[in-house]
């Protein structure tokens, strides 16, 4: 049936993006001027007015079809030798994230490869439909810094973010800024150098840094969400570099991240969770689980979170030390999830009518016709609280929103 | 230096588009609304125009519940209107 997609000029890339990925290309898009959320309706209705000639178009005439393409070039291209000339020309592709990148010669791709065959195919990467094949993860994880050994859990991240409960093509594409938290359980944590330990989501850890770098080299090359144009990312976050930690199995309390979801102790597994920057919850007072919570809940109830409206699982990253003190209560993991679901609450009363209003049309049931002093919960059920411990020594713990259209996924990491 | 591309590979065959009428006059029109706000006014009133001055029919509407995910009922709006608008992103 004829179809027009009508988006706004900032959005038009992502709308050809995704028409050609549909194998669509000609598939009409109409540009309407910028912003329509947020503009009183006599004026939207105005922008109506100046688009309906080109409305009537798309829907009354056949566009010329395009050449068939196929194929995303060469496979081997011809690079300065130099390595800072080398930084210019990568730029220049797209291929990059601003930082020093590494050439990937094929010398240093086979050498990530080992003995795995470069033409095996990992997934087919959103919004652009790249084909990830193990060659192409490796030219990524080249770029990245990654060696051989890293491969096995960037390869595992690549499928994860892939299962379509994950909904990656929306969080490549989103202008929220999320982006996949690699969270690593299991031996391979410690063999690899994944730090869950002090400053485990900050500078350092050489595991940590190449991993999450060149799961987000991959998405962007081969799934075309170069930031501005098809990653329409606001403001986006510092995570969105590398974001990649080991969950802090040796100071847990209770069972790891990858057991709870049914995964044997000595596997190595990982999660993926689209995932904003973490919000700090500093608690250097409290001596009993109830006073923790306290902080946690108080940090996460906030107006601006995408989980009160659209769901998913929102993040406790929480400290060795709080999570002892909350242990010590007597309290297992469930009983902290259970109660941070009771009391991280957000008044009704405490968002604008507009975005109550929106809410509403999304989620009547938890929205309509309610009071201002009635709650929402960050979370649907108290099961989509995920708790994970991290972190080294000190009194701090993480709340991590997420996208909250989107589900968080663990798989085994195959070496 | 020869350097790997980090692209992967892409093989998309082009798919035709559906075949346009010469004229709206009498044709069905649906409105997908993405849920993106004003998404709704602004197609709703592109519909009402087409109707008003191309001719169209009868203008029926449906709302996916949040822009980040499809539409789960596109076979039951193929069957009802004749042609679509929709709305990408914000």
């Amino acid at each position: 049936m004829p179809a027009v997609v009508l988006g706004t000029h900032p959005f038009a890339n992502l709308g050809r993006t995704a028409a050609q990925a549909l194998g669509r290309p000609h598939l009409p898009l109409v540009v309407v001027a910028h912003p329509i959320g947020g503009v009183a309706s006599a004026a939207v209705a105005g922008r109506a007015e100046a688009i309906v000639d080109d409305v009537i178009a798309a829907l009354t005439r056949d566009p010329a079809p395009p050449a068939t393409s196929a194929g995303a070039g060469a496979a081997v291209l011809t690079a300065p030798d130099d390595l800072d000339a080398f930084q210019e020309f990568a730029l220049a592709q797209g291929w990059g994230d601003g930082l020093p990148v590494l050439p990937p010669t094929p010398e240093r791709v086979r050498r990530i490869l080992a003995e795995r065959r470069g033409a095996d195919v990992v997934a087919t990467l959103p919004p652009r439909q790249g084909v990830a094949t193990l060659e192409a993860v490796a030219a990524n994880a080249a770029l990245a810094g990654a060696g051989p050994e890293h491969l096995p859990v960037i390869v595992a991240a690549v499928r994860a973010v892939t299962d379509a409960r994950f909904n990656l093509e929306a969080i490549q594409t989103t202008t929220h800024p999320c982006t996949p938290l690699v969270i690593v359980n299991g031996p391979i944590a410690r063999r690899l150098g994944v730090s869950g330990g002090a400053n485990a989501l900050g500078q350092g850890h050489r595991a940590n840094a190449v991993i999450g770098r060149a799961l987000r080299l991959t998405l962007q090359n081969v799934g075309g969400a170069s930031p501005g144009l098809v990653d329409r990312a606001t403001l986006g976050h510092a995570g969105k570099f590398t974001y990649c930690l080991a969950e802090n199995e040796a100071e847990s309390p209770w069972e790891p991240l990858h057991v709870e979801r049914g995964f044997p102790a000595g596997t190595s597994c990982l999660t993926v969770c689209g995932s904003e920057a973490p919000h700090n919850v500093n608690d250097h007072g409290s001596t009993s689980a109830d006073g923790v919570l306290c902080a946690l809940a108080g940090t996460a109830a906030t107006t601006g979170s995408n989980n009160i409206y659209l769901g998913g699982e929102p993040l406790v990253l929480l400290g060795p030390e709080h999570a002892r003190t909350i242990a010590a209560s007597g309290w297992s993991k469930r009983d902290l999830k259970r109660a941070f679901w009771e009391r991280a609450r957000v008044r009704l009363g405490a968002f604008g009518p507009e975005n109550v209003e929106r809410f509403a049309t999304i989620d009547p049931a938890r929205f309509r016709q309610r009071a201002p002093d009635d709650t929402v919960a960050l979370a649907l059920t108290l099961d989509d609280v995920m708790v994970v411990v991290a972190g080294g020594p000190g009194k701090h713990s993480a709340i991590i929103p997420t996208f909250g259209a989107t589900r968080s996924v663990t798989v085994r990491i195959e070496e | 230096m020869d350097v790997a591309t980090p692209l992967g590979t892409m093989v998309v065959a082009v798919k035709p588009l559906a075949r346009r009428r010469s004229h709206l006059a009498g044709c069905r029109i649906g409105v997908l609304d993405n849920s993106k706000p004003n998404a709704d006014v602004l197609l709703g009133r592109v519909a009402d125009l087409l109707v008003a001055r191309a001719g169209a029919g009868e203008v029926r509407r449906w709302r996916k519940p949040g822009a980040s995910r499809p539409a789960a009922n596109l076979d039951e709006i193929a069957a009802a209107v004749d042609v679509v608008l929709t709305g990408s992103a914000d």
